[in-house]
């Protein structure tokens, strides 16, 4: 038994290493460069922490967002992500290991991801065997769902919020088997992790508590659920109350109601219990259909509301009331090829895994069912949740792939209870069913290279392009742009642009931004969206009142890339007209007929507005190839209406090489003309 | 005139005293001057070519070079040669010094050999400016180009009197706006030729002014450091940190890039991309910058150097700028030489970064090895230096010296080694691998102790039972297993009494079976009786063990009994054949018995 073990440990390590090696591989391409548009806001933060120190940090108010507002942002982020890079990036430079806190920040998720394997690895151990443990590792290291978090170079935090959502699960899970203090206390300081690392911590503090009532109604309560529950509630609840940004949210919001109504009924069930062993049956009866009957109603009742009001908080996150959340491509609804894309076969293998589950029922199998239940329900509701999904069916499926693999591979001499003699698999049914298997996996691992390859290694700032030699073209236009901004421009010159480049352009151009991807005041983004959607003679006053001076816009009309400003601008029409209904109305930017059109037959309100002004001026002269008309939007495949734009507040400042981003600059008043004031 | 020299003769031999005219060396004449001021790049360049010659009474040592008060805070280099006959001598000793009563700067030019009375010279002496290439105006939009005013002096700004001078101008374009027309200059393409101008008195001046169209590159390095990193392991790390200026016509109004791609002649002025030249034996040669790797670079690798193609990420408009940063390494053996203990390294203080470049402000920062001693630095002009530092990085613990030296205004005549000269231990060389031996010696060292003691604070009573009784099982398969092998060996002994009939050998080999048998089994049921002391069920297993194994025995004895009748001629062949086939049959049902009890265990 030693020996596979050790064996066992090779593999894990193996299963780590090919992680790392994937992911280090994508650096080769791209160099360092911390990719997406969140990551930038986590690198800037953790440059703000290792240069100023934690306190500083911690008061850090970031007056070059939202401006004129401002946001304080130490009491607003989960700090999790950047205490544990500035915290190995501290220890490493303490050894004289003197790395830059960038190449921290780059290979934090590929390590953390490595450390979730190990995790999943333990959980699933706990839940069923140490080979299921091991395919799931296996499973968690390679699945696409997975991989977009912990590729090197995605600086987010739910890179490191998985790894601690997996370790606390199986400190549960731990704790719940043995009754322990010392686990129930490991999984207290697990979950101090998640909360201080990501948002998502709701989801524990709902699950778990879910899983003690699901044990109670199962006639399944002991003194080990008792001891576990007890400690975690107490003790997590204290430490979740020292993040500054959840301060004292849990034991206000509804959404840890739960917890606590559940904590309540734990001790009445248990003091019940109690009692039970102390009276004699005649006086029990009559204490508990007296008094007790009506408390545990009232109890239960709020139980069951506080739960589903609290778990149904994650959806009412994604609820379509703010077309801003609405206009977030992650919150959208989760569609059958995402599923598929995200996890391949392992979402049609993990309802066999969770049957497997339910048939051999214990403490904490009754955990993961709960778990997987909750997590397709979220995934299903949103895009984004998907990634709470991915571990539970990597454990699942490798629950499923290991009972077949153990019925169909296995020695039947060597098992305790040999099957009959009838009902033993004959050598052929065995390995064809193997080889299919082995199959499937094969298949699985080639689907997750080329996603691996293919979607989540590029990253979002760098476009690239292929010859018709097969060498690569690097549109490099973002950081073009972001750069002349950053060398070309006062350095406390606010910039406007739509929110999703908020935190680029504090990032990458260090430039005071009015709104950025933390979209935090909605008033705000529509005040944007409204100048954005205005003439220029409006947007010009909207733009002098709130200091602008540039405007940045990204236009694909050239290249043909797709998600530019022109197609997002309907929703900020949308948001603009949420909060200004009299000055915004969405029926103006469409034809008579209903459609959003950029040519001649747009709508005049469409065809004045800034927006469309800032993005097509000077298009018209140009003419892409001698196919089509001059200014021939390749995005949209029209010829633009408006080809004649003049502008008379604005100034183009910069356009980038591929026109991906433009720049304008806005006029200051002109002097009073002297003639008038004669 | 005459008494005028003498005074100045006598003036001479108190060296730059308070009283002294500018013209302190003896009777120097400058015969003939040929000027030629080059601005066809953003910098001035003004080489003179004059003949000297003395007409005092005695030899002088030195003359002096002077420098118009206009110009000299731009002087960025000053270089004097002897012209001989074939090719030009070296560079001459200058000195700065200054002489009263005269605005200017005036550097004191030491002669290798003593200029005799009346004997004559001829001298060429090379001087840059930078930054004295005004544009005007000094906005332009994107499609005007640049226009730039050079003020300088129609004469040579010199202590001595010129009995004749020369000057020629060579201009960046053929479009000149205005130009000075002292004495009626000629003008020829690019270039305008003023003079000759005969019998000019000393420090005349008469402004120059040339207003005229340059578009090209007016890049400027606003400051560099440069970082040098040597490595004993055989590596020199260069990183260059560049901020670049264009400080030319600063852009007015829009940037359109629709113009810039159409249109050939837009924003002339520009600078789209430039070339590096580092050196032939650069590898790894990186650019980026904040924000990350800049794509827009291109390398070529030529025999004798490297090209980069340094393409900023967008181009430069006058009054843009753009910072980046450089960095390749080189094989230390190219550049630090040995001698014992003594190293040396020979290196460009200041390298290529665009032809006439010009550096406002350069700090070079030079690495040495940790443990480097008795460091002294050999420069090949003047620098400033700053107060060494202390660098740490992979694996140091007292820190690597590092040498600061700042210099401004620089040109490509600045592009000159600098050695620095150091000692260094060998042996500490190896103070980095011991220290990482050391590091994992004591890591494992540390495992070791955790996984050998026991630290457990409780005993697990469980665990060490579990651990004894698998000891005990180990030690009773052995023990069994020896057991099953005397039974064969006991077979082998009946086979061959069956063939030679020695009976006695026949008991002899019954009798240690039975003595071996006996002192098995005694050894086993006493380790069943520890196992039952352990509370183990382990202990019926074995004892089952033991109950068939009597049997087995038994099984042996019959066979060999059988064939003591068989060879007594007691039974028929026939039926002790069938008989030892029932025996062997039931024996190995028996073993096959022990061997799975035996796995159970």
């Amino acid at each position: 038994l030693t020996k596979f073990g050790t064996e066992e440990k090779k593999m894990l390590k193996l299963s780590w290493s090919i992680k790392l090696n994937i992911q280090v591989l994508l650096l080769q391409f791209y160099s360092k460069i911390v990719f997406c548009f969140p990551f930038r806001f986590n690198y800037r933060s953790t440059h703000h922490l290792t240069s100023n120190g934690f306190y500083e940090f911690l008061n850090w108010f970031d007056e070059r967002a939202w401006y004129p507002l401002g946001r304080i942002v130490g009491g607003t982020v989960y700090p999790g992500l950047m205490v544990t890079a500035g915290l190995i990036h501290y220890v490493l430079n303490l050894l004289h290991i003197t790395v830059h806190i960038r190449d921290v920040c780059v290979f934090l998720a590929p390590v953390f991801s490595g450390l979730t394997s190990i995790s999943t690895f333990l959980l699933t151990r706990e839940l069923w065997n140490q080979g299921a443990g091991l395919l799931a590792a296996c499973f968690i290291a390679i699945v696409p769902g997975y991989i977009s978090r912990s590729v090197a170079g995605s600086f987010d935090n739910e890179g490191i919020a998985i790894f601690a959502l997996q370790f606390t699960y199986y400190l549960w899970v731990k704790s719940v088997k043995t009754g322990s203090v010392f686990w129930a206390i490991g999984c207290c300081l697990s979950y101090f992790y998640m909360v201080s690392a990501w948002g998502g911590y709701v989801f524990i503090i709902n699950l778990i508590p879910l899983h003690v009532f699901v044990l109670l109604l199962m006639q399944r309560f002991s003194r080990r659920v008792y001891i576990a529950y007890s400690t975690f509630y107490i003790i997590g609840l204290v430490l979740s109350m020292q993040i500054p940004f959840v301060g004292f949210q849990p034991i206000r919001t509804s959404e840890h109601m739960a917890a606590a109504g559940v904590f309540v009924l734990l001790q009445v069930y248990a003091f019940l219990q109690y009692l039970k062993d102390r009276l004699t049956r005649q006086e029990f009866q009559t204490l508990f259909f007296l008094g007790v009957a009506l408390a545990a109603g009232v109890v239960f009742l709020s139980v069951i509301y506080l739960t589903y009001t609290g778990t149904n908080k994650l959806k009412c996150y994604a609820k379509i009331h703010i077309p801003i959340i609405a206009s977030v491509s992650e919150h959208q609804p989760t569609t059958w090829v995402s599923f598929f894309f995200d996890l391949h076969i392992l979402v049609c293998t993990f309802p066999a895994g969770l049957w497997f589950c339910i048939k051999n029922i214990n403490d904490e199998r009754v955990f993961v069912a709960l778990y997987a239940i909750s997590a397709v329900y979220f995934a299903g509701v949103m895009v984004r949740l998907m990634l709470t999904l991915t571990p539970v069916v990597c454990m699942l499926s490798a629950v499923a792939f290991s009972c077949v693999f153990e019925h169909y591979l296995g020695d039947d001499m060597k098992r305790q209870s040999p099957p009959a003699e009838d009902s033993r698999l004959g050598p052929n049914i065995k390995s064809i069913v193997t080889m299919l298997m082995l199959m499937l996996l094969m298949m699985f691992a080639v689907h997750c290279t080329w996603v691996t390859s293919n979607a989540y290694s590029s990253p979002s700032v760098v476009l690239a392009s292929y010859n018709h030699d097969g060498s690569r073209n690097i549109l490099d236009d973002f950081r073009e742009a972001y750069y002349w901004l950053r060398q070309n421009t006062d350095e406390h010159a606010r910039v406007m642009s739509w929110w999703d480049y908020g935190y680029q352009i504090a990032g990458m151009a260090n430039r005071t931004t009015l709104v950025d991807n933390n979209t935090w005041n909605n008033s705000h983004i529509a005040l944007v969206g409204k100048a954005m959607s205005s003439n220029e003679t409006a947007a010009y006053e909207i733009m002098r009142s709130l200091d602008v001076d540039y405007v940045l816009i990204i236009f694909g009309g050239v290249i043909g890339y797709s998600g530019d400003d022109i197609n997002k601008f309907l929703w900020m029409v949308r948001i603009a007209e949420g909060e200004h209904p009299r000055d915004i109305r969405e029926s103006d930017y469409f034809t008579p007929q209903g459609e959003f059109r950029v040519d001649k037959a747009g709508s005049p309100t469409l065809l004045n507005c800034l927006m469309y002004k800032m993005s097509y001026y000077r298009f018209g002269e140009m003419q892409l190839d001698f196919r089509t008309p001059p200014g021939f939007d390749r995005t949209r495949n029209a010829e633009i209406g408006n080809k004649d734009i003049k502008l008379k507040h604005l100034e183009e400042a910069f356009t980038s090489e591929h026109w991906l981003v433009r720049i304008y600059k806005v006029k200051k008043l002109e002097n009073r003309d002297r003639t008038s004031s004669l | 005139m005459n008494e005028a020299s003498s005074f100045r003769r006598r003036a001479a031999r108190r060296p730059f005293s308070a009283a002294a005219l500018g013209v302190s060396a003896g009777g120097l004449v400058n015969e003939e001057v040929k000027r030629t001021v080059d601005l066809s790049t953003h910098l001035a360049k003004i080489t003179t070519e004059l003949v000297l010659s003395n007409q005092g009474h005695s030899a002088v040592q030195s003359f002096i070079l002077s420098v118009e008060p206009d110009l000299a805070p731009h002087l960025a280099y000053i270089g004097a040669s002897v012209k001989g006959d074939g090719e030009d001598d070296g560079l001459l000793e200058i000195q700065q010094s200054d002489i009263h009563g005269h605005s200017g700067d005036f550097y004191k030019v030491h002669l290798a050999s003593s200029l005799a009375a009346g004997a004559q010279l001829k001298v060429k002496v090379e001087m840059t400016f930078s930054h004295v290439l005004k544009p005007f105006p000094t906005h332009i939009t994107q499609a005007e180009r640049q226009l730039v005013v050079f003020q300088g002096n129609h004469y040579l700004y010199s202590p001595y009197p010129t009995r004749s001078q020369t000057t020629r101008v060579r201009l960046a374009s053929k479009t000149v706006e205005t130009y000075t027309k002292l004495g009626n200059p000629s003008k020829n393409d690019e270039i305008i030729e003023y003079g000759p101008f005969r019998d000019v008195p000393p420090y005349s001046e008469d402004t120059m002014k040339i207003h005229y169209e340059n578009n090209t590159p007016f890049l400027t390095i606003g400051s560099l450091t440069r970082t040098i990193e040597v490595s004993h392991w055989g590596n020199i790390a260069v990183e260059e940190t560049i901020d670049l200026r264009h400080t030319g016509a600063v852009l007015r109004g829009a940037f359109s890039r629709y113009d810039y791609q159409r249109q050939s002649d837009s924003g002339i002025s520009s600078i789209k991309s430039f070339k590096t030249i580092l050196p032939a034996s650069a590898q790894d040669v990186y650019y980026r910058d904040e924000i990350g790797n800049i794509s827009t670079s291109h390398l070529q690798v030529l025999d004798d150097s490297v090209e980069v193609e340094v393409r900023p990420r967008f181009p430069l408009f006058g009054g843009w700028k753009t910072h980046y940063v450089i960095g390749y390494n080189l094989p230390s053996y190219e550049y630090l030489y040995t001698l014992g203990d003594q190293y040396a390294l020979k290196m460009r203080l200041v390298d290529h970064v665009y032809d006439d470049q010009v550096i406002d402000s350069l700090t070079v920062k030079i690495i040495l090895p940790e443990g480097a001693r008795n460091i002294h630095m050999d420069t090949p002009y003047k620098i400033d230096r700053l107060p060494n530092q202390l660098h740490y990085t992979y694996l140091d613990t007292f820190g690597r010296p590092v040498l600061v030296v700042t210099k401004d205004n620089l040109v490509e005549h600045h592009i000159q080694d600098v050695v620095v000269h150091y000692n260094f231990n060998k042996i500490l060389m190896l103070q980095e691998p011991l220290l990482v031996v050391g590091a994992f010696y004591i890591l494992f060292f540390t495992v070791i102790i955790y996984v050998r003691l026991d630290f457990a604070i409780t005993k697990d009573p469980a665990a060490e039972v579990r651990m004894k009784v698998a000891s005990i099982t180990e030690q009773v398969l052995t023990l069994v297993n020896k057991r099953l092998g005397l039974y064969r060996h006991m077979d082998e002994v009946v086979n061959r009494y069956k063939q030679s009939r020695d009976t006695g050998a026949l008991n002899s080999g019954r009798k240690t079976l039975e003595a071996d048998h006996r002192t098995l089994t005694n050894e086993i049921s006493s380790l069943q009786a520890r196992l039952k002391a352990e509370g183990s069920d382990l202990a019926e297993k074995v004892g089952e063990v033991q109950k068939v194994d009597s049997q087995v025995k038994e099984l042996v004895c019959r066979s060999c009994q059988e064939a003591e009748r068989l060879v007594a001629g007691k039974v028929k062949k026939e039926a002790y054949i069938e008989n030892e086939k029932n025996l062997s049959s039931k024996r190995q049902e028996f073993v096959g018995r022990i061997d799975s009890l035996l796995d159970a265990l």
